[in-house]
């Protein structure tokens, strides 16, 4: 029965054509929406390596006309700020901070092996107990680096496993950034000594993927050229807007040149999470669409394939056929529809591993795809049965008659 | 060695029951508004073997008949058994069990699937008997296109056809399955008198050859002559 329906929807297959498409760009779809979702899924439960909680984020920023932020000045505000009664750590750093829409990269190579970007920040010796990072191997910057000969630095366990495997020891060895003038022969590779390991941090929001991660010693002994400092601030539990506008009024008392802001990096996690999901939501709307399109196709040509099969139906159960099987039968041949048209999408979806389109794991593009195909399947069978049913019960003296 | 007897022959033909019997067949269709009776006490007798016309005037429950020979409906009233056996009780699963084995359908309109080949059509009722495979399918439906002298057209498909190659095509469906009895509803009634005379000859030379039971519906008194009996029906009433 399975290669006489085979043969039947291979000689329809001019009629099955639109049918077949939507099924194929609805799988595909289905399959892009899946396997982001899925992607996101596995972030979300994966630990952040770092704590947002109780930490805000405050940007000092000089206006243009100024004479940049002269460090006596910069130092000051800080020591006030973090004398306040609320505040128990504050870290110096680069402006990407986590959940922020700024990013820094760049490649960084040891020994032939190759990052080719990794998230580069610069951090103060306070860095690591503000922000609540994990350290694994080795150890965070500390004073006494002043003294280094090359700036320290410390990666995070992608990093590590990147340039030096899961072996090699990393604390202690040099690794270089690569950058454009270096590759074109231009410049000479700047050096890090790495001092330390932390967890993954990831810092872009709480569905995206780990990424390598370095930072930096900030070593802020010239600050007039800066514009703007980013300044991350740990906070006792249950602080909120007094103490905000307080570290306001307090940058203010120090100097009344520069812009002050604060936020909780919670708000920001928020903003990062809403901007993420906007273009999911519209995708998964488009997905939503096609799958209702095919849906609706199903159930049409269905439910138009009984009228027009009457005839058809009422001499295969003249031959044989029982009730049932008539119903079996035009289920099956939905489904084998159906599967073709996954078959299909499915030849589309290996390609998306192959030229890593989506850039997730392997094992999500898997279950992408069986996700997508169980869908798709599942819908044609909901859609299918009460057509199948139907054509079940069609009467075959009355359809043999109709003809 | 103990000597057997051989029953008379009139004793052995005495024991055989008719192949098809109608009993007091009423067949009523009932709407909302609206009662039909199609069929009035009918009692009719297939023996194994004949060849039967129906005649009768459009509406006069022919079709109906048929239907119910070919157990595709129900009756109101009354019993219809094959082979002797009652088939009131049976479920649809043991019916279609029956008409796949037993009998094979010739229609006016031939009903063949234009989107299967000739012989994909022909294959058709094998499709629904229990443990047959591919090869033996397609082996049957040869011989069964060879028979009806169609072995050229076997990957044509209907449309290809003409009127009486198509009705050729569908005798070999109603053959493929080696039934007891062929049910034929006008056959012969969309196609010229050539092609007719043809397949009524075919239908004859099935019933001569190889013995197989044939009731045939038609308008057709001259084709209705060369048959063995003539069951005349006149608003769903047996006349003759």
């Amino acid at each position: 029965m399975l290669r006489h329906l085979f043969r039947l929807i291979w000689n329809r297959k001019r009629s099955n054509l639109l049918l077949l498409s939507e099924i194929l760009l609805s799988f595909v779809v289905l399959f892009v929406v899946g396997s982001i979702l899925i992607n996101y899924g596995r972030n979300y439960f994966r630990a952040p390596g770092f704590v947002h909680a109780n930490v805000w984020r405050l940007n000092l920023s000089a206006p243009p006309d100024q004479d940049g932020m002269p460090r006596p000045v910069l130092d000051e505000v800080l020591r006030q700020v973090r004398a306040l009664p609320g505040v128990q750590a504050l870290s110096l750093g680069s402006g990407n901070t986590p959940f922020r829409f700024i990013s820094s990269g760049g490649s960084f190579d040891r020994g032939g092996r190759e990052v080719r970007f990794a998230s580069y920040h610069d951090a103060d010796d306070d860095y690591l107990r503000t922000l609540g990072l994990h350290l694994r191997e080795g150890r965070w910057f500390r004073a006494s680096d002043d003294a280094a000969v090359r700036r320290p630095a410390v990666i995070s366990q992608l990093m590590r496993t990147k340039l030096f495997g899961p072996q090699e020891t990393a604390v202690g060895q040099t690794i270089r950034s690569k950058d454009a003038n270096w590759e074109a022969g231009q410049a000479t590779p700047t050096e890090y000594q790495v001092v330390g390991v932390v967890d993954d941090v990831r810092e872009s929001g709480d569905l995206s993927s780990n990424e390598p991660g370095i930072w930096l010693r900030l070593v802020p002994h010239d600050t007039t050229h800066w514009q703007g400092a980013a300044v991350l601030v740990k906070v006792a539990p249950g602080q909120h807007v007094a103490l905000q506008q307080r570290i306001v009024r307090t940058v203010a008392g120090t100097t009344r040149l520069w812009n002050t802001q604060v936020r909780t990096l919670a708000d920001d996690r928020l903003d990062k999470l809403r901007a993420t999901l906007g273009p999911l939501a519209a995708l998964a709307l488009v997905g939503l669409f096609l799958v209702l399109n095919v849906a609706l196709g199903l159930f049409g040509v269905l439910w138009y394939n009984i009228s027009q099969r009457r005839a058809e139906i009422g001499l295969r159960r003249a031959l044989g056929a029982t009730g049932a099987g008539i119903g079996r039968q035009f289920l099956l041949e939905v489904m084998l529809l159906t599967a073709l048209g996954v078959a299909a999408g499915l030849l589309l979806a290996v390609q998306f591993p192959l030229l890593g389109v989506l850039d997730v794991e392997p094992a999500v593009y898997g279950w992408g795809m069986a996700g997508a195909a169980a869908f798709i399947l599942l819908l044609a069978a909901a859609c299918a049965w009460q057509p199948s049913r139907l054509a079940a019960r069609v009467q075959p003296a009355v359809a043999l008659r109709e003809d | 060695m103990q000597p057997t007897t051989a029953p008379a022959p009139a004793a052995a033909a005495a024991t055989v029951p008719p192949v098809l019997r109608l009993t007091d067949i009423e067949k009523v269709y009932q709407t909302k508004t609206i009662e039909t009776t199609a069929l009035n006490c009918v009692n009719i007798a297939i023996n194994r073997g004949e060849f039967v016309s129906v005649m009768g005037p459009s509406g006069c429950g022919k079709s109906t008949l048929l239907s119910l020979m070919g157990l595709l409906d129900e009756p109101t009233r009354g019993t219809i058994e094959v082979d002797g056996r009652p088939v009131t009780s049976y479920s649809d699963r043991e019916l279609a069990a029956l008409r796949n084995l037993k009998i094979g359908f010739v229609f006016q309109s031939y009903h063949l699937i234009n989107d299967l080949s000739v012989v994909d059509n022909v294959e058709l009722p094998l499709l629904y008997r229990a443990g047959m495979g591919g090869k033996e399918r397609r082996q049957r439906a040869l011989a069964a296109l060879d028979r009806v002298g169609l072995n050229a057209r076997t990957g044509h498909f209907p449309g290809q056809l003409s009127g009486g190659q198509r009705q050729r095509v569908a005798i070999a469906r109603a053959l493929a399955g080696s039934p007891e009895i062929i049910l034929a509803d006008e056959p012969t009634g969309n196609l010229d008198s050539v092609m007719g005379e043809e397949i009524i000859e075919l239908l004859l030379e099935l019933n001569r050859r190889d013995g197989v039971t044939v009731v045939m519906v038609t308008h057709d008194e001259v084709q209705a002559r060369k048959t063995e009996r003539i069951i005349r029906f006149f608003d769903g009433n047996q006349v003759g």
